[in-house]
C-alpha cells in the first residue's frame, strides 16, 4: 500500500529516475462535512498552512462570510453539536487516516473491501436508529394526545346511544338493508 | 586571479569635479522642498539625511577608487616591478593611503554632525550645521586633489599598457633600435608591429631572449656598443635560454667582420652557452646559440624562430617521481589487497553484463512505445501480487483509511455488538406498538378532527364584523334618521351654538337662540357660509358626555394619546434607514469661498 507521495527510484543506465505516485483521496468539506470527490470543489490554503476543502461554492461563500458552521443549521457540524446526528460510535474508529504505508497484501486488501461494506451498513443502521430514538419521545407524546382527543371528542361523531351500545372508540357502524330482489336483477347486467 | 585588464578601472575625477558631482547628486536625490513650520523632528531628519547621503556617496566613490587600483603586493611580480619602474611604488602607495584617510575623515565628520543635528532646535541651526558638515567634507576632498590627479594619470597610462599574461611563455626580442627587430617580427608573424618603447624586467617570466645584433653596423651603433649593451643586460636574462641573432647578413656576412668584433661576438656566444649548460644535462650544438639572419632576404628567419621555440619548450619544468634506488635484485612490486582486486574484477564484469532499463526500453520500441514496469522490483510476500490494482476509493470512503491487519477481528467484535444492540431495539419497539391507535380508532379520530375544524369555521362565519353585520335597509328599516343624526354631528349649525342649553327647554331655547343668533347673523355678512364650527367645549347631545368640563377633559386625553412625533423624514419610529450613506454633495466638490478642511 503506497501512501501519499512515494518516490520510486530506480536506475535507467546511468541516470536515476524519480517518479511521484500521488494517490487520490476523498476529503471532507470543511463547512458542511460532505465528501469532496476529485475534480470538485476548491481548496483554500491559509498563510499558516492550514488547508480548507470546500465541496461547492455555497460552502466556500459561507466560509468567506466568516460564518461558523456550528451555527448553520444544515451542516453536519451543527447536527452533531445539537445531538441531531450520532456523534460517538465504534464504527468511526475504523476509518482513521494512517500516515505509515503498509506493504501490499492481497488478502488484506480483499478483507478490507468487504469489511468496508459491512461497517458502512452497520454505521448507517445505527445512525438511523439514533434519529428514530430521538423522535420517539415526540411520537409517544403525539399518540397520547391523539388518544385523549379521541376520548374527549367521540361525542361529536357518535351518538351517546350508539356509544352505550358499542363502547369502543370508533365510528358507529352503518347498517344498510340490502334487498334480495335487487341483487338478482343486477346479476344479468354484470354478465 | 586578478585579470590584468587595467582598462576597466573607473575614471578618477579631479578634486573640483568630485565635489561638484557629489553635491549635485545630493541636491537631486534628497527632498528639497521644505517649510519652516514643520515639526522639529522632521526638520532634523531632513538635514541629517542630507549629511548622511553626502557622506555615503563620498564613501562609495572613494572606496571604488581604492578597490580598483591594484595593490602592488597582490599582483604578479612582473606587474609590480613594471609598476615600480613606471611610477614610483612609494608615491603610489601614499596616494592610495591619502584617499583612504580622506574616506575615514569624511565618515567621522558625518557622524559628528549627525550627532549635533539631533539636538538642533531650529531650522536655521539645523541648516547651518548641515552647511558646515558638507563644507568640511568638501575641504577634505580639495586637500587630496593632487593625489586624485596623480592616480588619474596612472590609470590612463596603465590602460594603455598591453595586457600580458605573465604565465605564458614569451620570447623577448631585444637590441638597439634599427637593428631589425620589428622587421624580424613582421617576417615571422606577418603582423604589423608597432614599436613600443617598453621597459621590462624578465626576472619572473618564462622567456627566451633573442638578442639582435647588427653585423653590418648600419643601425648607427658599432658592434662594440652593441656588445656593451648585451653585457649590461645579461644579468637580467640569467638562466634563460639566450640566442644571439646576427642580423643584416646580406650587407655583411658573419665571417667578414673584423677580428675585434669577432672576439666580442664570441664572448657573447660564450655567455649564451652558459645558459644552455645551465638548463639540462643534454649538450646542444652551437648552432642553437648563435644564428645568422637576414630579414631582408628572409634567410634563416625560420631557423631562428624554431630554435627559440625549441629552447622554450625544453625549458618546461618536469616533476620527478622519487624512486628508491634498488639495493638488490629482489623484486618488490606494489601491494594490493586481494579483496580489492576481486571487487575490481567483478565491477568490470558487471558493467559489461548488466542489462539496464534503458536497454530494455530500446529493445521494446523506444521511449514512446514502451513504458517501464515500475512494479518489477517490488518486494511482496507473494510475487503474483505485483501487478495488482488496488482500489483507492469505495462507496465514498478512502480504502487506505480502513487498512488494518486486525480488521477481521475487529469486524467480528463489531458484528457481535450489533447483534446485541438489534435485539434490544426490537424489545423497545415491542413496547411501543401497544400504544398505537387501531385503524378504526384512527378513522374516528380523523372524523372528530374534521368535525372540529368545521365547527370552528362556522363559528368564524357567525362572528359579527362590520362587513358581516346586516345593513338597516336590508332589515327593512328607514335609515334616514340615522343618516341625519350622523351628518348633524359633522356639520355646525347656528341654532345649536349656545353653551348652556337645557334638554327640557328645547323649543324655547331654540327660539331664544334663534333670536339671539339672528341678531348676530345680521351683524355679520350674510355672504359667508352658514356653517360655523362649534366651540370645542360644547357638548352635543348623543355624544355621551356629561358636561363641557368632561368634554374638555376627554379632548385633552385624546390629544395626549396621539402625540404627533417628529418623524424627521422617517416612515415610522423604527425606520433607521439612511438611504445614502455618503451623499455626493456632502463629500465632494470644492467650495467657492473658504476651505474644505473638514466635511
Amino acid at each position: 500500500m503506497i501512501s501519499d507521495i512515494v518516490n520510486v527510484i530506480f536506475c535507467l543506465g546511468n541516470c536515476v529516475l524519480l517518479v511521484n505516485l500521488r494517490r487520490m483521496r476523498l476529503e471532507k468539506c470543511w463547512f458542511c462535512s460532505s465528501t469532496v470527490y476529485p475534480g470538485h470543489g476548491i481548496q483554500f490554503v491559509r498563510n499558516d498552512a492550514k488547508i480548507f476543502h470546500f465541496c461547492r461554492s455555497k460552502c466556500h461563500k459561507n466560509f468567506k462570510m466568516k460564518r461558523n458552521p456550528r451555527k448553520v443549521k444544515w451542516t453536519k457540524a451543527y447536527r452533531r453539536l445539537h445531538g441531531k446526528d450520532m456523534t460517538q460510535d465504534s464504527t468511526f474508529e475504523f476509518e482513521r487516516k494512517r500516515n505509515r504505508p503498509e506493504r501490499y497484501d492481497r488478502n488484506l486488501a480483499e478483507n478490507t473491501l468487504k469489511a468496508i461494506k459491512k461497517i458502512d451498513k452497520i454505521r448507517s443502521d445505527r445512525a438511523s436508529d439514533h434519529i428514530k430514538n430521538r423522535l420517539k419521545t415526540g411520537k409517544v407524546q403525539r399518540q397520547k394526545e391523539a388518544r385523549k382527543q379521541l376520548e374527549l371528542g367521540i361525542h361529536l361523531v357518535k351518538a351517546p346511544l350508539a356509544l352505550a351500545q358499542d363502547s369502543s372508540l370508533c365510528l358507529p357502524k352503518i347498517k344498510v338493508n340490502v334487498s334480495q330482489a335487487q341483487t338478482e336483477e343486477n346479476q344479468p347486467m354484470e354478465e | 586571479m586578478v585579470q590584468y585588464n587595467f582598462k576597466k578601472i573607473t575614471v578618477v575625477p579631479n578634486g573640483k569635479d568630485f565635489i561638484d558631482i557629489i553635491l549635485s547628486r545630493t541636491q537631486r536625490k534628497t527632498p528639497t522642498v521644505f517649510h519652516k513650520g514643520y515639526a522639529i523632528s522632521r526638520l532634523r531628519q531632513f538635514y541629517m539625511r542630507k549629511v548622511k547621503y553626502t557622506q555615503q556617496n563620498f564613501h562609495e566613490k572613494l572606496s571604488t577608487i581604492i578597490d580598483e587600483f591594484p595593490r602592488l603586493d597582490d599582483i604578479h611580480p612582473f606587474y609590480g616591478d613594471l609598476r615600480h619602474v613606471l611610477y614610483n611604488k612609494d608615491h603610489y602607495k601614499l596616494a592610495l593611503g591619502q584617499i583612504n584617510t580622506a574616506r575615514n575623515l569624511i565618515s567621522k565628520i558625518a557622524k559628528d554632525y549627525v550627532k549635533l543635528l539631533k539636538y538642533g532646535d531650529s531650522l536655521y541651526r539645523c541648516k547651518s550645521l548641515k552647511v558646515a558638515a558638507l563644507g568640511r567634507m568638501c575641504t577634505v576632498i580639495k586637500r587630496i586633489g593632487p593625489s586624485l590627479a596623480y592616480l588619474e594619470q596612472i590609470r590612463q597610462h596603465m590602460a594603455r599598457l598591453p595586457s600580458i599574461d605573465p604565465n605564458t611563455r614569451t620570447i623577448l626580442i631585444c637590441g638597439y633600435p634599427n637593428v631589425g627587430k620589428s622587421s624580424f617580427m613582421n617576417k615571422i608573424t606577418r603582423a604589423d608591429v608597432d614599436v613600443q618603447p617598453y621597459a621590462f624586467t624578465t626576472k619572473s617570466l618564462s622567456t627566451a631572449v633573442l638578442f639582435f645584433l647588427d653585423i653590418s653596423g648600419s643601425c648607427g651603433y658599432s658592434i662594440a656598443q652593441q656588445a656593451a649593451l648585451f653585457h649590461s643586460i645579461k644579468s637580467l636574462s640569467m638562466n634563460k635560454p639566450l640566442i644571439i641573432v646576427c642580423n643584416k647578413t646580406d650587407l655583411q656576412p658573419l665571417d667578414g667582420i673584423s677580428e675585434e668584433d669577432r672576439k666580442l661576438v664570441m664572448e657573447m656566444k660564450a655567455e649564451a652557452m652558459k645558459t644552455v649548460i645551465g638548463q639540462g644535462s643534454e649538450p646542444t650544438n652551437e648552432e642553437g646559440v648563435l644564428l645568422t639572419v637576414s630579414t631582408l632576404t628572409e634567410d634563416g628567419v625560420i631557423a631562428v624562430k624554431n630554435a627559440a621555440c625549441e629552447r622554450l619548450l625544453n625549458q618546461r619544468v618536469e616533476f620527478h617521481v622519487a624512486l628508491p634506488k634498488p639495493r638488490d635484485q629482489k623484486e618488490r612490486p606494489a601491494c594490493i589487497p586481494q579483496a580489492v582486486l576481486e571487487t575490481k574484477a567483478k565491477q568490470a564484469a558487471e558493467k559489461e553484463k548488466r542489462k539496464t532499463e534503458k536497454d530494455l526500453e530500446d529493445e521494446n520500441g523506444g521511449a514512446g512505445v514502451y513504458s517501464a514496469s515500475l512494479r518489477k522490483n517490488y518486494i511482496l510476500s507473494n510475487d503474483e501480487w505485483k501487478e495488482d490494482i488496488m482500489p483507492e476509493i469505495l462507496d465514498g470512503h478512502n480504502v487506505y483509511d480502513f487498512i488494518d491487519p486486525d480488521i477481521l477481528l475487529r469486524l467480528e467484535e463489531l458484528e457481535r455488538e450489533e447483534g446485541l444492540r438489534q435485539e434490544e431495539e426490537e424489545g423497545d419497539d415491542f413496547e411501543m406498538d401497544g400504544q398505537e391507535l387501531s385503524p378504526e380508532e384512527q378513522e374516528a379520530l380523523a372524523e372528530i378532527r374534521k368535525k372540529k375544524s368545521m365547527l370552528i369555521q362556522q363559528h368564524r362565519m357567525k362572528k359579527s364584523t362590520a362587513e358581516s353585520r346586516p345593513v338597516l335597509s336590508s332589515l327593512g328599516l328607514d335609515p334616514s334618521l340615522a343618516i341625519n343624526r350622523a351628518r348633524s354631528k359633522s356639520r355646525g349649525r347656528k341654532r345649536e351654538r349656545s353653551v348652556d342649553r337645557r334638554e327640557g327647554d328645547d323649543g324655547d331655547a331654540m327660539d331664544i337662540d334663534d333670536n339671539q343668533a339672528s341678531k348676530k347673523l345680521r351683524l355679520r355678512s350674510t355672504s359667508w357660509s352658514r356653517s360655523r364650527s362649534r366651540p370645542p367645549s360644547e357638548v352635543v347631545p348623543g355624544e355621551g358626555l356629561k358636561d363641557s368640563a368632561q368634554k374638555v377633559n376627554a379632548i385633552k386625553l385624546a390629544k395626549k394619546s396621539v402625540l404627533k412625533r417628529n418623524k424627521n423624514a422617517r416612515r415610522g419610529e423604527a425606520d433607521r434607514v439612511i438611504p445614502t450613506l455618503k451623499p455626493k454633495h456632502l463629500f465632494s466638490g470644492k467650495r467657492s469661498i473658504g476651505k474644505t478642511q473638514r466635511r
